[in-house]
């Protein structure tokens, strides 16, 4: 028998400090990983839809900046509208590489006609699209044809088919793009084209018309000529076209990451005051267990155990209590994300994307090591404190 | 074997005020030797077997096994002493609860270079054999009478082939009948090993047992013979 052995052998000898201190560890651990899960979740949908959206600058009408966050973040429909002359007054913006419109719809709500309800649609015109393109081409080795579209992770044509009906007209579900955990997971793309065909045949087919107001386009993307600020040319776009609002990429979300930020502080005064809270009481516990056992660790002493190892045994024991504790709490926790997930965005109104494995993993051994680290230093006094105690005075009390 | 040299044991009680448990006993024990320490309640008795084994330290005074300073040896070295050349047998129940009677007995060998595991299995197992509890192996404290606590701690007490047994009041707690098959063991344990034995008692009628009697009073040695010189009551 060694150490650890005994250890293992005296954690089943207290149920009251073992389910405080394991509880304790538990709640941490999930909290802890609750946290950082959904924070880096949220933080990593923000930076995969600024990928995705893989502009330096987004120009909308001036006043539509929220709408176009929410499209793109929770998949909440926008429709907004510019005139499609900006276009050129963008092109003559020094410091723009290319510019190229985009058309926010959305297909109807609950109307028979449509296969899918209140789902958000961009278009993008292919002879200047650098966003969608690219990636297309590199996933199917071409374009979107006419009645095509490829559509957000969350996209789905019934049963095995690939057509998906919108506004009474057909459309072909080519592909499905990579989850982001935002609001382009049920976002459908589609060329003008297709859009405009749409909106053309909806006047026939649909409940209702699918209306795109002549020579006007949402949004304009805008890569920037290599060699100029981004900052720069948004303040040169606000300085020369009249009612619109350029958006940098870098500042897209902002109101989202200053919620995130708020969530954020929030979380982590509640996360520092219960572990603070915590590792009080684990070591209230422990001296209380520790106290009462006074009798059997100066016998062990007797036996010929050194301080050292009468304080190390009782670490061995924090350490067992705070892994059993903390792995519950982080498969407890876990479990809970990955059931709830779509609850947590809409409850706490932000993306939210589960990690890689190898991610999940990291985060995993962090909150193993902050329950770990939080029951052997709650229990670091207590330990030391019965270890240095004449060995006779602790088997006469 | 055992030497006290002067020593003192002084309790602090608060407030700066302290109390003298032992004052300035010197004592000597030697190899093979079965001393009964007797006194009343609050004699000193218990303290100054803690002494000798080096569970508290002296106030002033010299404790020494075997010619060697207790105190001049770190916390690891004195520790180390202990596994190897004693044993203890304690009044109160000492057994660990949550480990069976067989892993108890092999306890003290987690702290001694001395046994190899499977070696320390078959020694446990023969000495409880030897204490009549080869059929408790398994079983926890829990399950046991007091007499059979007892007889395991005297089997764990033996584990390390100590040179000497240290026993506070092992009989305390027990009925007359187990009193006596517990003192016929100490007895038999000391004719045939030869094994150093130091009992502290406040039961005079057991002196007969042991070679020497020690008796205590106030903190002082006030009597040191040979025990078939000391009356039984």
């Amino acid at each position: 028998m060694n150490a650890f052995q005994l250890a293992w052998k005296n954690i089943s000898g207290n149920a009251f400090r073992n389910g405080v201190v394991s509880l304790c560890a538990l709640l941490l651990s999930a909290f802890a990983l609750f946290t950082t899960l959904v924070m880096r979740g949220a933080e990593t949908s923000l930076r995969l839809t600024i990928d995705r959206l893989g502009a330096d600058i987004v120009v909308v009408p001036e006043g539509s900046e929220a709408k176009i966050e929410s499209a793109l973040l929770m998949g909440i429909p926008a429709r907004f509208w510019m005139p499609e002359e900006n276009l050129h007054k963008l092109s003559a913006v020094q410091g723009v590489d290319v510019v190229s419109p985009q058309l926010y719809l959305a297909t109807l709500t609950g109307a028979e006609c449509c296969s899918v309800s209140d789902m958000f649609m961009i278009a993008y015109d292919p002879g200047s699209d650098f966003t969608v393109q690219p990636w297309l081409k590199g996933e199917m080795g071409n374009g979107l044809r006419l009645g095509e579209v490829v559509g957000g992770n969350y996209i789905s044509a019934t049963d095995g088919e690939q057509n998906i009906q919108v506004y009474g007209y057909l459309v072909t579900l080519k592909e499905n793009l990579e989850p982001t955990g935002t609001g382009l997971d049920q976002t459908m793309f589609l060329t003008f084209d297709t859009a405009y065909d749409i909106a053309s045949k909806s006047k026939s087919q649909a409940k209702s018309t699918l209306v795109i107001p002549p020579d006007s386009i949402s949004a304009a993307l805008i890569k920037v000529a290599p060699g100029n600020d981004p900052h720069a040319v948004a303040i040169e776009i606000m300085q020369n076209v009249p009612g619109v609002t350029p958006i940098e990429s870098s500042d897209l979300f902002q109101s989202y990451r200053k919620q995130m930020t708020g969530l954020l502080k929030s979380i982590l005064v509640i996360l520092s005051v219960t572990w603070g809270l915590s590792v009080v009481l684990i070591g209230l516990v422990f001296s209380m267990a520790a106290n009462e056992r006074r009798k059997e660790l100066g016998v062990l002493r007797a036996l010929g155990a050194t301080r050292r190892f009468v304080f190390q045994s009782l670490l061995a024991e924090a350490s067992l209590l705070a892994f059993f504790g903390g792995a519950t709490g982080l498969a407890v926790a876990g479990l809970a994300i990955f059931l709830f997930r779509k609850l947590i965005m809409v409850s706490l109104d932000i993306p939210f994307l589960l990690p890689s494995p190898v991610s999940l993993l990291v985060q995993i051994g962090v909150g193993l090591l902050l329950a770990l680290f939080s029951v052997n230093l709650a229990a670091l006094f207590p330990a030391f404190k019965i270890s240095r105690q004449d060995p006779a005075v602790a088997m006469r009390e | 074997m055992i030497t006290l040299d002067e020593v003192t044991k002084t309790y602090p009680l608060g407030k700066g005020s302290s109390v003298p448990a032992i004052r300035g006993v010197n004592l000597e024990i030697s190899q093979g030797e079965f001393v009964l320490i007797v006194g009343r309640s609050g004699s000193g008795k218990t303290t100054l077997l803690n002494l000798a084994a080096g569970l508290t330290q002296p106030t002033s005074g010299k404790v020494m096994i075997d010619g060697t300073n207790l105190w001049d040896l770190t916390d690891q070295q004195q520790s180390f002493l202990r596994s190897q050349r004693i044993g203890f047998v304690f009044q109160f129940p000492s057994l660990l609860p949550t480990l069976t009677v067989l892993e108890n007995v092999i306890l003290p060998t987690m702290f001694s270079s001395k046994q190899e595991a499977a070696q320390a299995h078959d020694r446990a197992t023969g000495l409880l054999q030897k204490v009549g509890l080869a059929d408790k192996l398994a079983a926890y404290p829990r399950q046991l009478s007091a007499g059979q606590q007892q007889r395991v701690v005297i089997a764990r007490a033996l584990m390390n082939q100590p040179l000497m047994l240290l026993a506070d009041e092992p009989t305390s707690n027990l009925d007359e009948k187990t009193e006596l098959e517990i003192m016929d063991l100490f007895h038999d344990l000391h004719a045939s090993m030869g094994i150093t034995i130091v009992m502290v008692t406040h039961m005079r009628q057991l002196v007969s047992y042991g070679t020497r009697a020690v008796e205590m009073a106030n903190g002082q040695i006030v009597n040191n013979r040979a025990s078939y010189e000391v009356p039984h009551n």
